[in-house]
């Protein structure tokens, strides 16, 4: 009651003395960081009169009359108001505002206000990406943004994932465009995550303005830079922690093994393999033996600034991984460096110029593969220990030519791959007569890959694939070299306050080139690592000349393009482009072509009858239309080249000759997309709720298949084969919904939610091969390719016999339509599609398909004083995933479910009975394809900022946090990881053992100075 | 300074705009073009070599023309391991058999290149072309012998290469019309070429000579057959090696008994991708012991496992039987080696072309096993004479003296017959002289035995094998299929 009346008291005080002028000092801070905030706008409402803060962030206005009110508004910033009513020195925080319409995205070429956006553009800012803490950047966009889908291609540290932007729109290669500021990344392994300020993804006609490299989709990465007038700001930051395995697959234990063993053996006429089951026990859990828990760390060190006409940045990074397969075997360790300038010689006349230097190192294991390491964990015999009693590793005998003692395996692998890689980018641009502007920029990249692989003598067994029987050592040197150079004018102009025009020229010329050398020697002194070189080896011998194995490469691409951009009064949106690319990849009918594109928008919410609804604070509505290329076809398609295989033996020597290659297509071109989107994005209950919804309809035509062409032409002779010819279309249509939540509740709360669905439906429209289809990937050992690109199925759909549960009786045989006349009681029922009273390749159908229904991401974040709570979980449905990680042989380990076989009339309808004897249980049927549907926790994490015990120390920030990453997966799916896939278009989603994604537990710590 | 800085930004974007023209993008390909590469003695020995590669492909008609055969059957691991293979093996197979059409792709492989040189053969003259060019003709002429063997009448060009498109118009030409492509061309090359090669696995005289003896005994040109089989006889370096036991081991490849072998290598890779790719004899890993663990023998896919009927078509005391037939259980137990039983399992291995230890066993290991393939050896042109001049009643007493020959070494007695008992004692010397090196399938189809001894064979369909179903529609469906498919 007291306080009331003082503050009435004092609220009359100060009305009284309205006539009084103070003068108002300050302090204008970011309200989450604390940091100072140089050059904010202070301004005193409804006069001209104000100021600027300065380094430290302060300001000083002198005359202001009490009560008057203060604005604060800075770029980024939301603004703020703030009443005068004394002379007592103010803070003022601001906020930031991430999701401001001011916020720029960069749409190639050039930058647009998201507000004026007509396209499909999505951006991940550098918080998402510090929140998740990818070592790769994909990770950053799965299930971050709608339509983007990632596919892990495997867990192992460094492993590469497959980006498809809205669904798999071609056989051949599907990766998007990815510019790193300008220059063409074809890996990404070699950026650190944390050096990106923003992630923009190009997903419809909008991407046009790369032409004939749009099709994919185009990313466009913004590396982390400094700020006009900021202060000298060093951030550091450092996690580490451990990784782990999320799952092993239940196999049989010794006992089990042992008994199932004899069971198969005595329903095949053989006598029982282990007699003394009793004493087996549970044996050896080969996947124990395999996974590890593994360390990771990571440093980062970020220095940036600006004075009032340049900006600077430097930064370092070094990245350590095991993998949780082999531990250090398995490593992947990458160090970056990296700086950027930017300097104003005039106010028109301005430079950029920027380098990125990464050294990585990584260490490979045989994985995804038969015969890989996690598929002998699995199909180990588990009563053989990891050593016999001399010390040696088991002998893994009679278990298949592919199937060795994993351990051994591990042990006798060396593979590293190291990249030292260079990126630049320099830039000059020039305004003149006030409209116009000239620009070039150049973008170069520079890497070296050096491989080295040693084998070394090595009996697994008798008759093992991987059996060596003279050391090897093979050492690769590969060059890669790029750049691309833009020249680009614009003009820009707004007339009357009402039309905005801007036009923009530009032509771009790119060049890539690479050369491949490579040695192989043999008999290395010791069968010792340590010995392992070309230097020392025996038999030196180039490795150029095998198979298909073109050791150079040179391609360009010559483009010009347009585009122009009109508004009026800024919510009428028009923008079109054109451009002509030129390559040497086309034939000399096709060397030339025209992308065209154009998208429409309209701002509803600036119209008057909307204009003060109170509900709705924006509302746009957008279409989009283009003609988009695909240039990742081969090189030299269109001319018959003697780049065969031609070898043979004389004198006991292999020699090689000059042969005919690929039959030639001289009318060989690109991929054509045509791509179509309508979308909405709103914003309503002040600000707090945003919604963007797209849908979009894309078909490629002209994809490149491989006829099968008559074998007269010689197309069988080795490195010869058909040509390649454009004969395939295929259809994405899709769904795209984005929903986000923002609200600071109180000062100390503030909550965001965000939550992403993407829906498409792929088909492939036609393929004009013989037959129709190209089939793919492989299954078991020996059987057709399992998947196919066809006509009106989704491309790479599984195709394979459909089963009716297990034949339980004699008479059920004789009554139904046996395979063929080795059919028993207990072995799989397969259906005769067409009724034709033979089971044969007539009766396969679709049995599921590699593409997810939908994909979603759901974010979350609280944060409440100091402490930052954040967490992220996406989801698949509907893609299905065949299982082909059991090799199947009569002393293989199985999984489990073959608990549940069948033994007898009754026993099982699903699982067929074991025998070493011939079954067709193991042609590729829907008993091997699974529900790959699946939800994962993928990200948690809990931060909590000090900013009281800072005051005295120069320290800005200090935050501690924990997070764990992928924490855990709800799924049907029986393997290790229902993303399990080669990303491939045409035999994807086959798991051969997949490395699975390691769940990780860090600790770590951002400091700012 | 600024202003002339800025110029030249403004001038380098002008110049960007005008000058890049589109020559930029004209960039001559790294490999050379096949219209004008033969310029030199160098680009046509090089491309002589490619002309020989296709014969590493030539191990699946050697082992199909076994398997074919009443001498083995196909086994592997189960009834449906290689489908095509177990098909043919129990004459149920068809024009969609996967095999068949790889033999029919891989021999056109091989016509084209060799009609590749052919086709540039006036290019350029040098000192020693009629050599190049003869082995050209000669492996032009091999190959169409197999497609001949196989498939019938077939398409055909010569000194040049089929033309994309040209599939659409050639019909097949009569086999008689292939035959005479295929004397010509061996005339030829024995005419061209001398009895000692440069390298070892070139073609000779020898092996010219005795391919055309072999294509007239195919036709029943038994006349000619035994002039250019005598001249190879009486002039030619070959002879019987005195120990058969060694003959087919790797350390023994191209000995005196040698006409012409296919040359294998075990020092490059290879996969199942491309079979036709590996440098080594694929056969041999196939026709391995399952999961053999032991001395001497490495482990293979048990396929072409002989039979109990051709291990009893040897007589008593016959010494060649342990070299051609590897009886697995009596090894084991005296060896204590381990093995799996496949598919078909008959206790019998293929002894001559399985898997040997001592090799590199360059992955994958199963493929790439060093051993040549004895295409031509001087038994079969020996026991080819005796044939000829025996079915062609020019002098049974010679015929007698050269099947005795391949008797003698084999530490049998002479045979003494006359007639048709002669003609039935040779045939039964080549069944088991030549078990396992994949002849006998085509032997006993030309002396129109197959029906009698073949379980499954119907006379007037099973002589050929059926064009490639795919291969048919390719060409735009034109080509009548062969008879009964």
């Amino acid at each position: 009651m007291t306080t009331k009346l003082l503050s009435l008291l004092f609220l009359l005080f100060t009305s009284l003395t309205f006539a009084q002028d103070v003068t108002v000092e300050g302090t204008v801070v970011d309200q989450t960081t604390g940091q100072p905030i140089p050059g904010v706008n202070v301004l005193v409402k409804d006069t001209a009169k104000g100021a600027s803060t300065d380094f430290d962030g302060n300001f000083s206005i002198s005359s202001v009359p009490i009560n008057s009110t203060l604005v604060f508004s800075y770029i980024g910033y939301k603004n703020l108001e703030y009443v005068v009513t004394n002379d007592n020195p103010i803070n003022i925080s601001l906020i930031e505002d991430a999701e401001s319409l001011d916020e720029v995205v960069v749409i190639g070429y050039g930058t647009q206000r998201k507000k004026e956006t007509t396209g499909a553009v999505s951006v991940v800012s550098s918080e998402t990406i510090e929140n998740l803490k990818p070592t790769r950047v994909e990770q950053a966009l799965q299930g971050q943004v709608a339509g983007v889908n990632i596919s892990s291609n495997s867990g192992s540290p460094g492993a590469s994932s497959t980006i498809s932007i809205r669904g798999v729109s071609t056989n051949g290669d599907s990766r998007p465009l990815i510019l790193v500021d300008g220059n063409v990344i074809e890996d990404l392994s070699t950026i650190n995550p944390s050096d990106i300020e923003s992630i923009n993804v190009l997903k419809d006609a909008t991407a046009g303005i790369y032409g004939v490299r749009a099709a994919n989709g185009v990313i466009l990465i913004t590396t982390k830079s400094g700020r006009k007038e900021m202060p000298l700001t060093v951030e550091y930051s450092a996690y580490g922690g451990f990784q782990e395995t999320t799952r092993k697959i239940p196999v049989l234990n010794g006992t089990e093994y042992a008994l199932l063993v004899n069971e198969a053996f005595a329903a095949g006429g053989q006598g029982p393999q282990f007699i003394d089951v009793a004493s087996i026990g549970v044996g050896t859990d080969w996947q124990d033996k395999i996974f590890e828990t593994a360390p990771m760390f990571n440093h980062s060190i970020t220095i940036k600034g600006g004075k009032e006409k340049s900006t600077y940045a430097f930064g370092s990074s070094y990245l350590s991984q095991d993998g949780i397969v082999g531990g250090n075997r398995s490593n992947f360790s990458r160090f970056t460096k990296r700086g950027n300038y930017t300097l104003d010689f005039l106010d028109n006349f301005k430079f950029n110029v920027g380098l990125i230097h990464t050294h990585t190192n990584k260490r490979n294991l045989s994985e995804s593969a038969l015969g890989s390491i996690l598929f002998n964990a699995l199909n180990m015999d588990p009563t053989k220990s990891v050593r016999d009693n001399t010390g040696a590793y088991t002998i893994a005998e009679g278990l298949g030519n592919e199937v060795i003692n994993p351990l051994a395996q591990l042990n006798g692998t060396f593979d590293r791959t190291k990249v030292n890689k260079l990126s630049g980018n320099a830039g000059l641009s020039y305004n003149f007569l006030e409209h116009f502007t000239v620009q070039t920029n150049i973008q170069a990249n520079y890497a070296e890959v050096k491989g080295k692989v040693f084998r070394p003598i090595a009996n697994f067994g008798s008759g093992k694939v991987f059996n060596i029987d003279r050391s090897e050592v093979i050492e690769t040197f590969n060059i890669f070299r790029d750049y691309t150079f833009d020249a680009l004018f614009k003009y820009e102009r707004v007339f009357n306050d009402t039309h905005d025009v801007k036009v923009l020229l530009g032509a771009s010329v790119f060049q890539t080139t690479g050369i491949f050398t490579g040695n192989r020697g043999f008999d290395i002194e010791g069968n010792r690592v340590e010995n392992a070189s070309i230097e020392l080896a025996q038999d030196v011998e180039s490795i150029n000349q095998e198979i298909g194995f073109d050791p150079r490469f040179d391609s360009r691409l010559l483009s010009y393009f347009s585009r122009v951009q009109y508004n009026y009064k800024g919510k009428y949106l028009l923008s079109a482009v054109i451009r002509r690319d030129g390559s040497t990849r086309f034939g000399p009918d096709n060397r030339f072509g025209y992308f065209p594109s154009g998208s429409v928008g309209w701002i509803i919410s600036d119209e008057d009858f909307l204009s003060n609804n109170n509900t709705i604070d924006f509302l746009k509505i957008r279409a989009s239309y283009g003609i988009l290329g695909n240039d990742r076809i081969a090189d030299f398609g269109f001319v018959s080249l003697l780049d065969g295989e031609g070898t043979y033996v004389f004198d006991d020597n292999i020699i090689s000759g000059a042969a005919l290659g690929p039959v030639a297509n001289p009318e060989i071109r690109w991929e054509k997309q045509k791509t179509f989107d309508i979308g909405i994005d709103i914003k309503f209950l002040d600000n707090k709720f945003d919604i963007t919804a797209d849908y979009f309809k894309k078909t490629t035509e002209d994809l490149l298949v491989v006829p099968q062409v008559s074998g007269i032409l010689g197309v069988g002779a080795p490195g010869a084969g058909p040509p390649v010819v454009n004969g395939g279309e295929v259809e994405n249509k899709g769904f795209e919904f984005a929903i986000g939540y923002t609200n600071q509740i109180t000062d100390d709360l503030k909550l965001s939610v965000r939550y992403n669905v993407t829906a498409i439906d792929n088909e492939v429209l036609s393929v004009n091969t013989e037959g129709g289809f190209i089939a793919g990937g492989s299954f078991g050992v020996g059987q057709d390719p399992p998947s196919r690109m066809e006509a009106g199925y989704p491309i790479g759909y599984f195709r394979g016999f459909q089963t009716d549960g297990i034949y339980q009786t004699q008479a059920e045989i004789d009554a139904g339509t046996p395979i063929n006349g080795q059919v028993l009681p207990g072995d799989i029922r397969f259906v005769d599609i067409n009724d034709d009273g033979i089971i044969d390749d007539d009766d396969k159908v679709y049995l599921g398909d590699p593409i997810p229904d939908a994909t979603m991401g759901l974010n979350l974040s609280i944060d409440y004083k100091n402490f930052d709570f954040s967490t992220y979980a996406f989801a698949s449905i509907g893609n299905e995933i065949v299982r082909n990680y059991e090799r199947n042989q009569p002393l293989t380990n199985r999984s489990v479910t073959y608990l549940d076989r069948w033994t007898g009339p009754g026993t099982s309808n699903s699982n067929p009975r074991v025998t070493t004897g011939a079954t067709s249980n193991g042609l590729f049927s829907d008993y091997f394809v699974e529900d790959g549907s699946f939800v994962r926790l993928q990200n948690v994490q809990i931060g909590f900022t000090f900013n009281k015990l800072l005051e005295n120390s120069k320290l800005d920030k200090l935050r501690v946090y924990v997070s764990a990453s992928n924490v855990f997966t709800l799924t049907k799916y029986r393997g290790y990881d229902p993303t399990a896939s080669t990303g491939a278009p045409i035999g994807g989603g086959i798991d051969q053992g997949f490395y699975p994604s390691p769940r990780t537990f860090l600790l770590g710590v951002n400091l700012k100075f | 300074m600024k202003q002339i800085k800025i110029n030249s930004i403004v001038i380098l974007a002008l110049i960007m705009f005008s000058s890049c023209g589109d020559d930029f993008i004209d960039v001559d390909p790294q490999d050379p073009s096949s219209d004008t590469f033969f310029n030199s003695e160098e680009d046509y020995q090089s491309a002589l070599i490619s002309a020989y590669d296709p014969l590493h492909s030539t191990y699946l008609n050697v082992m199909l023309g076994e398997i074919a055969s009443d001498n083995t059957l196909a086994g592997g691991e189960s009834a449906t391991d290689v489908p095509g293979i177990q098909e043919i093996d129990d004459m149920i197979h068809t024009s969609t058999n996967s095999q068949l059409r790889d033999i029919w792709g891989w021999m056109y492989g091989g016509v084209n290149r060799a009609n590749f040189i052919m086709e540039f053969q006036d290019n350029i003259e040098f000192s020693g072309k009629n050599a190049v060019l003869a082995q050209a003709r000669f492996l032009r002429a091999y190959y169409y012998f197999e497609l001949v063997k196989w498939f019938g009448d077939i398409p055909f060009v010569v000194d040049r290469r089929f033309v994309l498109g040209e599939e659409f118009t050639l019909d097949r030409t009569p086999k008689a019309t292939v035959y005479e492509q295929i004397e010509d061309d061996l005339i030829y090359a024995a005419g061209n070429l001398t009895y000692s090669a440069s390298e070892a696995g070139r073609v000779t005289k020898g092996a010219a000579q005795a391919l055309l003896g072999k294509v007239y005994l195919y036709q029943d040109k038994f006349s000619e057959a035994a002039t250019v089989l005598e001249d190879v006889i009486a002039n030619g370096p070959y002879d019987l090696l005195e120990d058969y036991s060694t003959m087919f081991e790797n350390d023994n490849e191209n000995n005196i008994e040698s006409v012409f072998e296919v040359q294998y290598s075990d020092g490059e890779g290879a996969g199942f991708e491309c079979l036709q790719c590996s440098e080594g004899n694929v056969a041999v890993g196939f026709n391995g012991i399952r999961n053999y663990t032991g001395p001497l023998f490495d482990s293979g896919f048990s396929f072409n496992v002989p039979t109990q009927e051709v291990v009893d078509a040897f007589e008593d005391g016959d010494m060649r039987l342990e070299t051609a037939i590897l009886d697995i259980d009596a090894w084991a137990s005296d060896t204590g080696a381990t093995f799996a039983t496949g598919f078909e399992h008959t206790g019998y291995f293929n002894r001559k072309y399985i898997s040997r230890q001592g090799d590199l066993n360059t992955g994958d290991a199963n493929l790439t096993n060093p051993n040549n393939y004895r295409a031509i050896r001087f038994a079969d042109v020996l026991l080819m004479a005796a044939e000829a001049l025996n079915r062609g009643g020019l002098g049974d007493m010679q015929a007698q003296v050269y099947l005795n020959r391949v008797r003698d070494r084999a530490n049998l007695p002479d045979t003494n017959v006359t007639g048709t008992n002669l003609t039935n004692a040779i045939y039964k010397e080549r069944r088991v002289e030549l078990v396992g090196e994949g002849h006998h399938f085509f032997d006993l189809v030309r002396t129109g035995r197959a029906s009698v001894e073949i379980d499954g064979f119907q006379s007037g369909k099973h002589e050929l094998f059926p064009i490639p179903l795919i291969e048919i529609q390719l060409a735009g469906n034109r080509w009548d299929q062969n008879p009964g498919y």
